[in-house]
């Protein structure tokens, strides 16, 4: 009885979630796009990208923080004191889907893409605009390529989300990074900024669409300038940011 | 150079390019899952062994091959044996 009664909350929480994820994406994102479309007319190429990467943004923030509300509460901890101006690298553990939209809670108001699996980009409508803002594919182009394009990104002002674990973890534990991203950072010399996510493991899981209610913890942990990192190589700095990571997660996880 | 020199030669590099502790460096390591490597340290990697052994190690199938530390000792000890032999 017990278990049907957790069955048809869970149910219906999912009902709540999707029906006003679906509402408010269909009436925002067309909003939106002929807004920035309309903004367009005016703006310079540059500028255009933009205001899409923060439509974004905001689109994100909108839904993390009211459509996701009867799912999700999110303890939010910034402990990074940052220019607005960035740009940055944000590199966060990786434990769901549901990660690229709780990036804009630290990355906002920065303008800022993600580094993504070849596989977002193929989800309808999302897909698309991950692609018209600039969202980089890691999988579909050679790291040399990758590495200029990240570059030109940094040197524009745009920051960088990544995931360096590459895919999402099975468990709670940890996975290796890689590289590149922290190849790019050695290159351009931009600051790196530590994100850990936990809690979301279920929100939803891997290989589900079904979200289980929970209670997010995230936090925006102290930038790591690259005076701090400038004599390490990219080995060495992948496994300091995913040592402050790992031992940050399992300080939230040990308090929860 | 014997064999154990090789293979204490590689951990050298280990240790130094990529700061892996002694105690980690065990032969039956996966130098992906358990050493934290990708293919952009391999390449590193790569370099360094040229440089520690003074070879010429060619972007080859047998270094895509390589999946555990011992993988890496075997690779050299070939390369270095193929080194001695004389050209025809």
């Amino acid at each position: 009885m017990l278990i049907e009664m957790k069955t048809l909350k869970l149910i219906y929480f999912n009902i709540v979630f999707y029906t006003l994820f679906l509402s408010f994406s269909a009436i925002s994102i067309p909003v939106l796009s002929l807004f920035v479309a309309f903004l367009s007319l005016f703006l310079s190429h540059r500028n255009t990208m933009k205001r899409i990467r923060i439509t974004i943004g905001w689109w994100a923030l909108g839904i993390i923080k009211i459509i996701l509300l009867p799912v999700a509460r999110i303890q939010y901890k910034n402990r990074s004191e940052i220019n607005i101006l960035g740009p940055y690298i944000f590199v966060c553990n990786h434990r769901s889907f549901s990660d690229g939209f709780l990036l804009a809670l630290p990355c906002m108001p920065h303008e800022c893409i993600q580094i993504v699996n070849t596989w977002p980009f193929k989800i309808p409508v999302i897909g698309l605009i991950a692609k018209l803002a600039g969202y980089l594919s890691i999988n579909e182009m050679p790291f040399d390529e990758f590495s200029r394009r990240a570059c030109e990104l940094l040197r524009q002002g745009v920051s960088i989300a990544a995931f360096p674990e590459g895919t999402r973890s099975a468990d709670k534990k940890i996975g290796q990074f890689h590289s590149s991203i922290f190849r790019v950072a050695l290159q351009v010399q931009c600051p790196i900024i530590p994100i850990c996510i936990s809690g979301n493991e279920n929100i939803p899981p891997r290989r589900s669409l079904l979200l289980h209610q929970g209670i997010i913890k995230m936090h925006k942990l102290p930038c790591l300038e690259w005076e701090q990192y400038k004599d390490l190589g990219a080995f060495k700095l992948k496994n300091k940011v995913r040592d402050i990571i790992a031992k940050e997660l399992a300080a939230m996880e040990d308090v929860a | 150079m014997d064999k154990q020199e090789v293979i204490d030669k590689i951990n050298q590099v280990f240790e130094e390019s990529f700061e892996i502790k002694k105690e980690e460096l065990l032969p039956q390591a996966n130098i992906f899952e358990d050493l934290g490597l990708d293919s952009l340290d391999v390449v590193d990697l790569v370099v360094a062994l040229q440089q520690k052994f003074g070879i010429k190690i060619r972007a080859d199938q047998r270094v895509r091959d390589i999946r555990t530390l011992e993988d890496v000792y075997k690779f050299v000890l070939i390369l270095k044996s193929e080194e001695k032999k004389p050209l025809k």
